[in-house]
């Protein structure tokens, strides 16, 4: 039994999956300019958080609006780590990985006694509480200012073996690859054993308690190993160049959500199309709106109502978001 | 009079009723009985509109009820008293038959003071009660103020789903006796789904027997009772 | 002395409207299961319109009518439009899943928020705008000394004791009380009873739309009104309603009083910079000590 395990988590399929994805966006940043491969460092990091709601709700049914917070988590304990400390990058984005999961715990020994709306609930309020504790301990987290930190310079054996890199190139590179990973880990836990148990939790608690799953300790798992996720996104997203209470707002909480609801929550590859659609959704309108007089005010919440009235249509029209459609459509052509 | 006519319901695509023909006629009780699973439940849940027929027709009188909504299907005069006593127990006996009234609340008034206390003359108990929250009644009484909750509506058709579940004999052989004289009384038509077949062909006027969603004996209550090898097939005694 | 009576007095005209929002909140989750996370935003768009028409010299009871009554059509057209269709289609798979039920309404109310926001900001402009009030906000003064309360302050407790008196009326006294708390407890049976379940629910939604609008006119001349304003308000009334217990309405209304209290002597004895983490900590601890609130019922949380 442990064979047929070991068996899968080496599944060949994800780990090809995972070096496309991986070589596809190097690809494509060659073909952008600087702005736009800085938004694809942008998707690559929230990838990461918006995997963390396919883990979270796609695959166990549990819904958080608070993603954000627990980004803000892993990006002050990383931004703490290297600035008070003095530890390497690499290093503090493991350990935020290891300390937001910790928190995850906690949360997750909460939350589990939380069905549906009062998880809802109550990491909407934490969305909106975590960052003020940066503000209200300012000497530690150094409040609304925040903490100054960056990807550094590409070491010289890349340079020597790439020639000179842009900034913006670099920082993809330092988060592509955790963004690989992150994929071949949840590609991999939808296809094991624990994915189909979060699964049966997921869509039926009472079935799943009766055939034997600790109910409970798989809702703190599912957690945990979401909280990790969004931990290492919320340091890398640090790393842009500030941690602050004012680079984890409530709204990217919604956000993520919105990037996980209209690619469709349960699959891996929506996650991925919903993602690089909020992000480059509001490029794209600000593209068409620059060739019609509109005014200033619409303009700026132009991209809010498109992501909300785009969440609505995905709900009432199709809930389970562009994936769910695009199998529909091969389904019917199959037939 | 009731009109089921080739009444077919599925639940994913498993028929519960397949092809159900049958009449009750006005004035009389008609019960109908069968064994676990025959799909007896099933059919009062459809007459009154909470279950969707796949095919077939329920027809009241010149009235089509079959894709009337619940609620339609109450107002024109059929009552359901659900299994397992269904009062809601958050709320006093007294709200509870209050409920039952409450959608002819403008259009008669004065009618619903008289129905409501003709309930309490027929069930004493549920008055001595009536501030009390429903869920402190015993399993009888809650029977009784279910089958009360109907009645203020004023039904012509009431539809019991096994009014005797869970009682002790006594209880149930008491609350069928009442349903019996309601009848007999005031010309209410009973469609009475009972597991006990032997408690409810006494009083009924005719039978029906239910096996696998269909029916395999439409008789008067004096022949079914009387049918030993009927009872052996169907029910197992 | 004197900051304790302060932080008592403006922790009850807080608490007022806190107790508003959450009945609001309530009244939804008991009718349809649904915690709406838009409430707000409908209210926040509801004072907005009131703003205008006061822009546009109409009284301010006009307009104070006028956005309750919006409240209650955004409430109900929220219902018709979004939340019922929604759940009663069954045959999607996404939906088949129990928790998926929950859930996909939750992020529904999300994007009507969403919608919302953006739309007042188009119409009206993002910037923040203040809101009359009918009474002055200054202290009272008996003789020379200031009183620890403003009129502005017993102006709402007035206003919320009212409207608290009249839906106890109407769901104690009124048929239509008694069929809308029995819809909450046993939809079949209640449907069995000929009561359009559908109807009532919609009801609810628009009653829920009124109070939210209501607290949205009794709080904005005091915060300000801009697209993210009331946000808050909503953290606030969701703590309150799972402290006071999410299935009970009386338990929704004790629930916004005590996080009245709770936040003024905060604010009166700590710092403003402390309410966020007092309402996190108040909620968790609320969570693990009793988690279906002061005064609800256990078993309406696992439905």
């Amino acid at each position: 039994m442990s064979k047929v395990k070991t068996h899968k988590i080496i599944g060949l399929r994800s780990t090809l999956l995972a070096i496309v994805f991986f070589i596809f966006i190097i690809l494509l940043s060659n073909q952008f300019d600087a702005y736009n491969q800085s938004q694809l460092t942008n998707i690559a990091t929230l990838l990461i958080a918006v995997f963390s709601i396919t883990l979270l709700t796609g695959a166990s049914g549990q819904i958080s609006l608070g993603q954000g917070a627990i980004m803000a988590v892993g990006g002050y304990s990383s931004a703490l780590l290297v600035t008070r400390l003095g530890f390497s990058m690499w290093i503090s984005f493991i350990l935020a990985i290891f300390i937001s999961a910790l928190f995850g715990l906690f949360l997750g020994l909460a939350a589990a006694r939380l069905s549906g709306p009062y998880l809802a609930g109550t990491t909407l309020v934490m969305a909106l509480a975590i960052p003020s504790i940066a503000v209200r301990f300012e000497g530690f987290f150094s409040g609304d200012v925040g903490l100054s930190v960056d990807y550094g310079n590409p070491p010289d054996w890349l340079t020597n073996l790439l020639g000179e890199i842009s900034i913006e190139v670099w920082s993809l590179y330092v988060v592509l690859p955790f963004t690989a990973i992150a994929l071949f880990a949840v590609l991999n836990l939808s296809n094991t054993r624990t994915g189909r148990t979060w699964r049966a939790v997921r869509d039926n608690e009472v079935a799943a308690a009766l055939a034997g799953i600790n109910i409970g300790r798989t809702k703190v798992i599912v957690f945990v190993c979401a909280s990790g996720l969004a931990g290492l996104a919320g340091a890398l997203y640090g790393f842009r160049g500030l941690v602050a209470p004012s680079v984890y707002p409530t709204d990217l909480s919604l956000t993520l959500l919105t990037a996980a609801v209209i690619g469709g929550l349960r699959s891996i590859g929506g996650a991925i199309f919903g993602t690089f659609a909020i992000v480059f959704l509001p490029d794209l309108i600000e593209k068409i709106t620059k060739n019609f007089a509109i005014p200033e005010n619409i303009g700026t919440y132009l991209p809010a109502l498109t992501i909300g009235l785009l969440l609505l249509i995905t709900v009432i029209l199709n809930p389970r978001g562009a994936a769910g459609a695009l199998e529909h459509l091969r389904h019917r052509k199959r037939h | 009079m009731l009109e089921i006519t080739d009444l077919v319901t599925e639940f994913d695509s498993v028929k519960a009723l397949n092809g159900i023909t049958f009449q009750a006629k006005p004035g009389l009780i008609t019960t109908v009985i069968g064994a676990n699973g025959a799909g007896k439940s099933t059919l009062l849940r459809t007459i009154s509109g909470l279950e969707r027929p796949t095919t077939g027709s329920i027809k009241w009188f010149d009235q089509e009820l079959t894709h009337k909504s619940v609620e339609a299907i109450v107002r024109s005069g059929i009552a359901q008293v659900p299994e397992g006593h269904a009062v809601i127990s958050q709320l006093s006996v007294a709200e509870n038959i209050e409920l039952g009234g409450l959608f002819r609340r403008r259009i008669a008034r004065g009618d619903l003071a008289i129905a409501t206390r003709e309930v309490y003359e027929l069930f004493p108990i549920l008055y001595e009660r009536r501030n009390e929250p429903a869920g402190s009644l015993s399993g009888g009484e809650r029977q009784m103020l279910a089958i009360s909750r109907a009645l203020v509506s004023r039904p012509k058709l009431l539809l019991l789903d096994e009014p005797s579940l869970g009682l002790a004999p006594l209880i149930s052989a008491q609350i069928i006796n009442i349903v019996n004289q309601l009848c007999r009384s005031t010309g209410l038509t009973v469609l009475l789904v009972e597991q006990n077949a032997n408690t409810a062909l006494a009083v009924a006027d005719h039978g029906i027997l239910l096996s696998l969603g269909k029916v395999v004996a439409d008789l008067p209550a004096k022949i079914m009772i009387a049918d030993s090898s009927l009872r052996a097939a169907y029910l197992g005694y | 002395m004197n900051s304790f009576l302060t932080a008592l007095f403006s922790g009850t005209a807080q608490g007022a409207i806190y107790a508003l929002v959450s009945l609001g909140l309530v009244l939804v989750w008991r009718g349809a299961g649904i915690v709406n996370f838009a409430q707000m935003g409908q209210a926040m768009f509801t004072t907005y319109i009131a703003s205008q028409l006061i822009q546009h010299n109409y009284s301010y009871w006009s307009a104070f009518v006028i956005a309750l009554v919006s409240g209650a059509v955004l409430g109900a057209l929220v219902d018709l439009g979004l939340m019922r269709p929604l759940t009663s289609r069954k045959n999607s798979q996404l939906l088949n899943s129990q928790s998926m039920r929950t859930t996909i309404p939750v992020i529904a109310s999300l994007g009507i928020l969403g919608v919302l926001k953006a739309l007042a900001g188009i119409l009206w402009a993002g910037e923040e705008r203040g809101f009359p009030s009918p009474v002055a906000p200054n202290a009272i003064k008996i003789g020379s000394t200031n009183l620890a309360i403003t009129g502005f302050d017993l102006f709402v407790i007035g206003v919320v004791f009212l409207t608290l008196v009249l839906t106890t009326i109407f769901f104690t006294k009124t048929g239509m009380g008694l069929a809308m708390r029995a819809s909450a407890l046993n939809p079949e049976v209640t449907r069995l009873s000929g009561i359009k379940v559908g109807s009532v629910r919609t009801l609810g939604w628009a009653i829920s739309g009124t109070a939210s609008s209501l607290a949205g006119l009794l709080v904005t001349p005091r915060t300000n009104l801009s697209p993210n304003t009331l946000d808050l308000l909503l953290i606030i009334g969701f703590t309150a309603a799972v402290v006071g217990g999410l299935s009970s309405l009386a338990g929704s209304v004790l629930g916004g009083f005590i996080l009245g209290y709770v936040i003024s002597f905060v604010n009166v004895y700590s710092a403003p910079e402390n309410v966020f983490i007092a309402i996190l900590a108040f909620l968790l601890l609320a969570l693990f000590i009793r988690p279906q609130g002061i005064l609800g019922s256990k078993e309406v949380r696992n439905v």
